[in-house]
Formats: C-alpha cells, sequence, structure tokens
C-alpha cells in the first residue's frame, strides 16, 4: 500500500510537468504580446526589448520553460507582470477561498444526494422517489452560475439583502493584510450563497449516480442474507448497502473534478470572491504567463491528487481492493 | 369400414392450407436490431418523449428564428431603455433598448449550433481514432491514447478557456465557430476512449474473425462490421453529450470568451444584465431560464435513448 502511494506520488510528477509546459506553450501562443499591454502609452521600442530581456522573453520557449522550472524547484514561482508581486504569495493567499468554497459545496452536495439518492432507492416508483429523480434532473441541467443568479434574487435581492451579493469576509487567520475585518460570522455569510450555487449541481449529479447504484446493491444476495439475520433497516442500507453503492459514485465525483474547478472560476466570477479561480481567468485574459502559470501548476496538482484521493478512497469502501 | 385418413402421419391437403408451418418453416422475418427495438421503447418513454419535443421547438425556433423574433436582436432603441415586459416587449429590453425576446429566440441559434456541431466534430476526430486505437492495438494504440490522455489530464475548463484566449474570441460565425472547435477539441477524448473500449472486445467477436477469414478488408470491417456494433453508447453519449457542450458553450461566454457581441448568446447576456439585476430582475432570468430548458430537454432525450438502447444500464 506504501509503495502504492508512493509510486502514484512520483507519477503525479510527469502530469504536472506535461500539463504546465502545454499551458507554457499555449499561453505563449496567444496573440498579442504582455509587454506592450505593460508599457501601455508608454510603449517605445528600446523599453520593450529591455523589459523583454528582463523576463526572460526573449529566451526560446524552451529555455523560458526550463528557466521556470529550475525557479520552481528553489521555491519560486516567478514574479507576476503585471502587479509585480511574487506568484505564490497570491496563490497563497487566495487558495483558502477557493478551498472554503469548494469543500462546503461538496458539503452541500453530500447533504442533498445522500437522504435523497437512499430515499429514491428503497421507495423506487413512488412518490418520494419521482420527486428526487424530478428535482436531480432538473439540477443537472441548471448552469451553476444560474443557480447563483436565482440565490442573488431571492436571499440578496428579495429577501431584503438577507446576504451579501458580492464581495468576501476573511475566516479569522486567512487575513492576507494587516487590517482586514476578518470574523466567523460574516465569512459565513457570503461563503452561504456560493457553495450552494456551486454544491447544487454537484448534488444532482451524485444523486443520480447513488440513486442508481443503490438501487443495483439493495438487489443483491449480501443484502438480503443482512436482512434475513435480522439485521435492522438503519444497518442493513447504511453499512452494507450505501458503502458497496459509493464506489462506482467516488469514481465519477473523481472525474467531476475538472468541472468542479470550472465551476469555482465561474461562481467566484458571479459572486465576486477574491479565490484562485477569478485570479486564474483574470490572469489567463491579461496574459500575465507567470501568474497562468502558477494558476495551472495549481490546478493541475489539486486534479490529479483528487485522482489519487479517489483512488485510495477505494480502498476504504471495499477492503477487498488492495493495491501492491 | 369407411377409409379413414391416417393421423399424425401425413397431411391431409386442407391441413396443409391452413397449418403450413408444421411440414415447413414460414419465410424467416429478418430479426429486428437492437437499433429498432431499442427506438421502439423509447417511444413509449414519456420522460423522453418529452425530451423530443423541447429539442424539435428548440431546432424549429432556431430555423425560423428571423421569422419567429418580433424585431432585430442588434437594433438597440435609446428610448426605450430597461423596458419592463410588455406587450411591445414581452421579456422586455436590456440596457441598449434590445428586444430580450429577440435576443433570446436568436440566442437559441448560437446554442444548438455549438452544442451540436462541437460534438459532431468531436465525433468525427475521436471515433475513428478510437477505433483504430482499439482496433490495430500496439503502437498505434500507445501513441493515439497517449495524446488522448493528455487532454484528458487537462480539467476541462481550463483547456476550454485558454483555448478560447489563443481563439481571440470574436463575434459571428468565425466567433461561434472558434467556441466550437475549443470545445470539440476537449471533447474528443471522450469518444475516442469509448469506442477505443467496444472496439476491444468487438475485435474478439466470431463474425470479425469471419469476416477475416473471408479476406474482407479491414475499413470495410471496421465501418461495416465495427461501427454498427458499438452505435448504441456512441448515440446515447453524444446526445447528453451536447447538453453538456450547451453548457460549457453557457459557462465560457459567461466568462466572456464565448461568441462576442453584438452576437446574441445566452451566457453573455446573462453575465451583462447581472449588473442591472438589482432594478431589473427579469434581464438575467430569461436567457437563464432558456439554457436551463435547452439543456433540460438534451438531457431528458438522452436519458430516455439510454434506458431505450442499453437496458442493462436503467
Amino acid at each position: 500500500m506504501r509503495v502504492y502511494v508512493l509510486r502514484r506520488l512520483l507519477g503525479i510528477v510527469p502530469t504536472v510537468l506535461m500539463i504546465t509546459f502545454v499551458v507554457f506553450v499555449m499561453m505563449r501562443s496567444v496573440p498579442g504580446d504582455p509587454v506592450v499591454a505593460l508599457l501601455g502609452d508608454a510603449y517605445d521600442e528600446q523599453d520593450a526589448i529591455k523589459v523583454r530581456a528582463s523576463y526572460g522573453l526573449d529566451q526560446p520557449i524552451l529555455v523560458q520553460y526550463a528557466i521556470w522550472l529550475g525557479k520552481l524547484a528553489r521555491g519560486d514561482w516567478g514574479v507576476s507582470y503585471m502587479t509585480g508581486r511574487p506568484v505564490l504569495k497570491d496563490v497563497l493567499v487566495r487558495l483558502p477561498v477557493t478551498l472554503e468554497l469548494i469543500v462546503l459545496s461538496m458539503a452541500v452536495a453530500l447533504a442533498i444526494a445522500v437522504p435523497a439518492a437512499i430515499i429514491g432507492a428503497l421507495r423506487q416508483n413512488t412518490w418520494a422517489d419521482y420527486t428526487a429523480t424530478t428535482i436531480a434532473m432538473i439540477g443537472v441541467s441548471i448552469p451553476e452560475f444560474f443557480i447563483g443568479v436565482l440565490l442573488l434574487l431571492v436571499f440578496s435581492i428579495g429577501l431584503g439583502g438577507l446576504l451579501p451579493s458580492s464581495g468576501w469576509t476573511y475566516l479569522p487567520g486567512t487575513c492576507p493584510t494587516m487590517v482586514c475585518g476578518a470574523s466567523l460570522w460574516g465569512n459565513a455569510q457570503h461563503v452561504l450563497l456560493p457553495a450552494i450555487a456551486l454544491g447544487v449541481g454537484r448534488a444532482a449529479i451524485l444523486t443520480r449516480l447513488l440513486r442508481a447504484s443503490m438501487l443495483e446493491v439493495i438487489r443483491t444476495e449480501y443484502v438480503t442474507t443482512a436482512r434475513a439475520k435480522g439485521l435492522s433497516e438503519r444497518p442493513v442500507v447504511l453499512k452494507h448497502a450505501l458503502k458497496n453503492a459509493l464506489i462506482p459514485t467516488v469514481t465519477v465525483m473523481g472525474l467531476q473534478v475538472g468541472f468542479l474547478i470550472g465551476g469555482a472560476i465561474v461562481v467566484e466570477t458571479l459572486f465576486a470572491m477574491p479565490g484562485l479561480g477569478t485570479f486564474g481567468i483574470d490572469a489567463i485574459i491579461a496574459r500575465d504567463y507567470q501568474q497562468v502559470q502558477g494558476f495551472a501548476l495549481l490546478t493541475a496538482l489539486a486534479f490529479v491528487v483528487m485522482n489519487l484521493v479517489v483512488d485510495l478512497t477505494y480502498t476504504f469502501l471495499d477492503p477487498r481492493i488492495r493495491y501492491a | 369400414m369407411a377409409i379413414q385418413p391416417i393421423r399424425g402421419g401425413s397431411l391431409s391437403e386442407a391441413e396443409v392450407t391452413t397449418a403450413p408451418r408444421v411440414a415447413w418453416p414460414a419465410p424467416a422475418e429478418r430479426s429486428e436490431s437492437p437499433l429498432v427495438q431499442g427506438l421502439r421503447r423509447l417511444r413509449r418513454s414519456g420522460t423522453a418523449l418529452v425530451g423530443v419535443v423541447i429539442v424539435v421547438l428548440l431546432v424549429t425556433v432556431a430555423i425560423f428564428a428571423d421569422v419567429l423574433a418580433p424585431q432585430s436582436p442588434i437594433a438597440s432603441d435609446q428610448a426605450h431603455t430597461f423596458a419592463r415586459p410588455s406587450w411591445d416587449h414581452p421579456l422586455g429590453t436590456d440596457q441598449l433598448g434590445r428586444d430580450m425576446l429577440s435576443r433570446v429566440i436568436h440566442g437559441t441559434r448560437i446554442s444548438l449550433l455549438v452544442g451540436v456541431s462541437s460534438v459532431l466534430l468531436a465525433l468525427f476526430v475521436g471515433v475513428p481514432f478510437g477505433m483504430i486505437a482499439g482496433f490495430y492495438g500496439g503502437r498505434v494504440d500507445t501513441l493515439i491514447m497517449r495524446v488522448m490522455d493528455l487532454i484528458l489530464a487537462f480539467p476541462i475548463y481550463l483547456l476550454a478557456i485558454i483555448l478560447m484566449v489563443m481563439f481571440t474570441p470574436t463575434a459571428g460565425l468565425i466567433g461561434t465557430m472558434k467556441v466550437t472547435g475549443a470545445i470539440a477539441i476537449v471533447r474528443i477524448p471522450i469518444y475516442a476512449r469509448l469506442v477505443r473500449g467496444s472496439v476491444l472486445s468487438i475485435k474478439e467477436k466470431e463474425y470479425v474473425e469471419a469476416c477475416r477469414a473471408l479476406g474482407v478488408r479491414d475499413p470495410w470491417i471496421l465501418f461495416r462490421h465495427v461501427l454498427p456494433n458499438c452505435l448504441a453508447p456512441i448515440i446515447v453519449t453524444t446526445t447528453l453529450g451536447i447538453a453538456t457542450s450547451i453548457i460549457v458553450e453557457a459557462t465560457l461566454s459567461f466568462l466572456g470568451l464565448g461568441t462576442q457581441p453584438p452576437t446574441p448568446s445566452w451566457g453573455w447576456d446573462l453575465k451583462a444584465n447581472i449588473s442591472f439585476i438589482q432594478a431589473n430582475a427579469w434581464l438575467s432570468l430569461f436567457p437563464g431560464l432558456a439554457i436551463f430548458v435547452t439543456v433540460l430537454g438534451f438531457n431528458l432525450f438522452g436519458d430516455g435513448l439510454r434506458d431505450a438502447l442499453d437496458p442493462r444500464l436503467k
């Protein structure tokens, strides 16, 4: 098991290198020159050449990538062309915001999906089941930003500004500057709507998958056996059925991480949150190569690590699965 | 004693005409293909029919958008900005005084065009590659699947967003084609993998071996015998894929990276009107509802197709 994890962790390296390299090459083939944008009206050919040289932009792409990697190995994520701030610092400030959003949205998704799927599967073809499946169908068909807009309409505008429509209050301890009003209550108010907006779609997908695999599992012989030996319904459902039904669901949730990253970008944009999503999209649009590289590196890492976590969850859900 | 016809052994003339099948088999009816059986099952599914109706309606709206839209979707009217829904403007007007109903109707075109054509494009590239990889195996397989895995290794939105920045979003048909291309690229591996998986099992079947023994050429085997047998999962994934592509298009367009204005696009309209949501809630509501109904239609249709074509998945 330990060897397996180690091997997988090593396997992360080439994947992350590949993703960052492709992003590197793609960003540099984007039409337009960031130096021109940086110098703006003060553009002058001589200055531009100097600026290019100072950022190493006059080197061949492969050399540039090697330099970036070399710096990365020493913990230097580069400096943003536009803001002049170190990328790592910016990323670390924004990471907690996005992490909080994603973790809470997954919590929202699970809180909705698990009960809904269990009820749907145990009472198949009843009104409860039809209601759960219909709502799930609607849920998978609404893009995150539209759920966000609906939530805004109800909670920020409709109910007299019950919850804020944009901005952020940091959790105590994650505040990036010396002066910022960090509070738990303020943070909860700001994160609630985005987390629901991002979580509802996931909940819908999860409900559909989990219901389907629950339906399969509760017809298996070991569930019949568990019932026959007089086990009460609760452990039968939660310990025997649910745990086994979760395996295919977890696989698909792992594949959903790519969509979750996109969802985070959208939801953060909609609610104007200072997270990684808005950081990434702003950097890509401004062609701030260093920031984009930092964003791509972190996303790639998150993506690959999540897939590893998914694989490791299997051993917990089904002890028969062993990795040698 | 009257002569009795012998029973059991032979048949009298009368018996032959009433029961011909006893003596010799009736000409065999051509058995229904699984696809036809599936479509027959589809007709009985209520939710799938709702999906079909929604999709057909949307296609009609997209085709006849010029006739159905009461006004031009891009003509601004400075005298009537932010008009509330009324008889003249059933869905109101936006900040430039453009008729929202006309914009929503014309938006159907972009949404369906990108949704359907990006999936078809991904299909036409992904399916042949998947078939070749699965059928020939070896180095060809490794090479093709490495490239596909490279694309799959990307979080889908990261790749789509960077591709759109590379293509530089523009308005009109060219702009639409760029979005189509970006979405198609990120979706190619899905079809390649799907088809490769099916081909791997189909190529071991006896009928493929029989073809080989008869000296049938590979392309003929692939297109005449292998492809039709992995069609069901392709059809289902395609229909559901259109729904996903429409959401991706709306999301890109929401982020300002889709088809650019003045071309009407639902995602863009929704985003542009969020700034005015306080006083004019309906402006963001209608493009959003349009996206929702479209995606729902394809999802219902796709779900019904899956239940019909692959009963094991039900």
